[in-house]
């Protein structure tokens, strides 16, 4: 448990002294949704469809930044290289990088959300609940997938530009998921509505937790 | 006889369709001191990222611990330290905490109290609280030293540890690593070229062609001829 809160309070530091990847992250998310609310027809853009998927959108450009960030920061002074020549075991390395990533994917998707209600005019008050879980489950698949493949871009040349081509079509399902989810709240739906398309984000969350945990010694391993 | 705390077996590593290291068989015995020199791109620094678990070699295997370098577990891990030309340190922390976070890594009891030991040690009390990023290369190489020493490593593979230091600078690391041979540590270290540290008696290495060779024996390598056991133990 030690070693766990030694890697996910230093990338947390890392963060607070940097803010670079905060404000990358906010800015990406306001700019996105900026565009997007001005781009779309008003009449469109005043529907839950069009607010969920801007909110998803910012949230999937946001998360790129700040959950990639805490692998690729490892680059470095081959600071990975420690990690691994340390007695820490790979799993407890992955879970510390996935919660650093979640945490910066919950920055994200306060920031989408709050920034998609001023923008989109939503009325907030009843979709809270629904919109708060689906945004949960999107964030730690989006960051389980994030920080598996930002560890094997970690070791690419030119990583960081194969990162967006593999994050994106991966997370496809989990977004379609969360925009039906996010929409279905903001139109008024009951929670049970978004059932199906929580049941998506989940299995996608399992599969993606599962596959970083089994993959990523051999992925960080010997070059 | 103590068994090895290094022994490699036709050990090779190729870049590429280009051979670094080839054909590769030495030992080195429980606290002894080994210096490899050699020019840049002869596969020194490679040699040392094959022995700490970092990169796989291409043939052959190399036992540290006697557990097979390709699959080392955490407690063998434990017992190595490193200082290699990246300093694996964070430019955003400051040197203090830095130490901090790898005593954590270790599980050393006291990380505080280790940190700020062994800033002492390496002459950095005083920039304990300075970042990383604000240090002079020779600063950090010293705090790199301190890094790959704070958690007593009974093996210190040294690439090129007196790269940037001043005069004292390097005499604090010499007396570093006289210690921790005093202490039983082995020590492998490399350079570009041959360094004396009081009273230890290292065991003098060169890569010639990709083979490491006692540095008397190198003519013999340099006709063409596959030596075997190259790296006798000092004791022996």
């Amino acid at each position: 448990m030690r070693p766990f809160a030694a890697i996910l309070r230093k990338d947390l530091m890392l963060e607070l002294r940097s803010g670079r990847t905060t404000t990358a992250l906010v800015s990406l998310a306001l700019l996105v949704l900026v565009v997007l609310a001005f781009a779309l027809d008003r009449a469109i853009a005043g529907g839950s469809d069009a607010a969920a998927g801007a909110m998803w959108v910012a949230l999937v450009f946001a998360g790129m930044l700040g959950a990639t960030r805490v692998m690729l920061a490892e680059q470095e002074n081959g600071c990975l290289r420690a990690l691994l020549l340390s007695p820490v075991d790979r799993a407890t390395l992955y879970a510390a990088k996935l919660a650093a990533a979640f945490i910066f994917m919950l920055g994200a998707a306060l920031a989408a959300m709050i920034l998609a209600i001023l923008f989109f005019n939503l009325e907030f008050s009843n979709a809270f609940g629904t919109l708060s879980v689906a945004l949960l489950l999107g964030a730690l698949g989006f960051s389980a997938l994030a920080t598996l493949l930002a560890a094997i871009s970690a070791r690419a040349r030119g990583g960081e530009l194969l990162l967006p081509i593999l994050i994106v079509p991966l997370f496809v399902p989990a977004l379609i998921a969360g925009v039906k989810a996010s929409a279905s709240a903001l139109s008024g739906a009951q929670f049970a509505a978004a059932g199906q398309w929580f049941g998506v984000l989940a299995a996608f969350d399992v599969l993606f937790v599962a596959a970083g945990y089994l993959l990523f010694e051999h992925v960080v391993g010997e070059e | 006889m103590a068994a090895p705390v290094i022994e490699t077996h036709a050990l090779g590593k190729t870049f590429g369709l280009a051979p670094v290291l080839r054909d590769t068989a030495f030992r080195l015995l429980p606290g002894a001191a080994a210096i490899v020199i050699g020019g840049n791109g002869t596969g020194k620094s490679t040699l040392l990222k094959i022995l700490s678990g970092l990169v796989a070699p291409s043939d052959g295997y190399a036992l540290v611990f006697g557990e097979d370098t390709r699959r080392f577990s955490p407690r063998y891990r434990r017992r190595i330290g490193m200082v290699s030309h990246q300093s694996f340190l964070y430019p955003s922390l400051t040197a203090r905490e830095n130490l901090e976070f790898y005593a954590d890594l270790y599980g050393i009891a006291d990380a505080s109290a280790a940190a700020d030991s062994w800033l002492e040690r390496v002459g950095l009390a005083d920039f304990g609280k300075e970042r990383v990023r604000t240090f002079s290369r020779g600063m950090e190489q010293r705090l790199a030293v301190a890094r790959a020493m704070i958690h007593g490593p009974s093996l210190l593979l040294l690439d090129e540890p007196f790269a940037a230091l001043d005069t004292d600078g390097s005499a604090r690391i010499r007396s570093l690593i006289k210690s921790a041979l005093d202490e039983g540590c082995s020590v492998l270290a490399t350079a570009h070229q041959p360094f004396e540290i009081d009273d230890v008696a290292f065991d003098l290495y060169e890569i010639v062609r990709g083979q490491v060779a006692p540095l008397e024996e190198k003519e013999e390598v340099r006709r063409g001829g596959r030596l075997r056991s190259l790296l006798r133990p000092r004791s022996s």
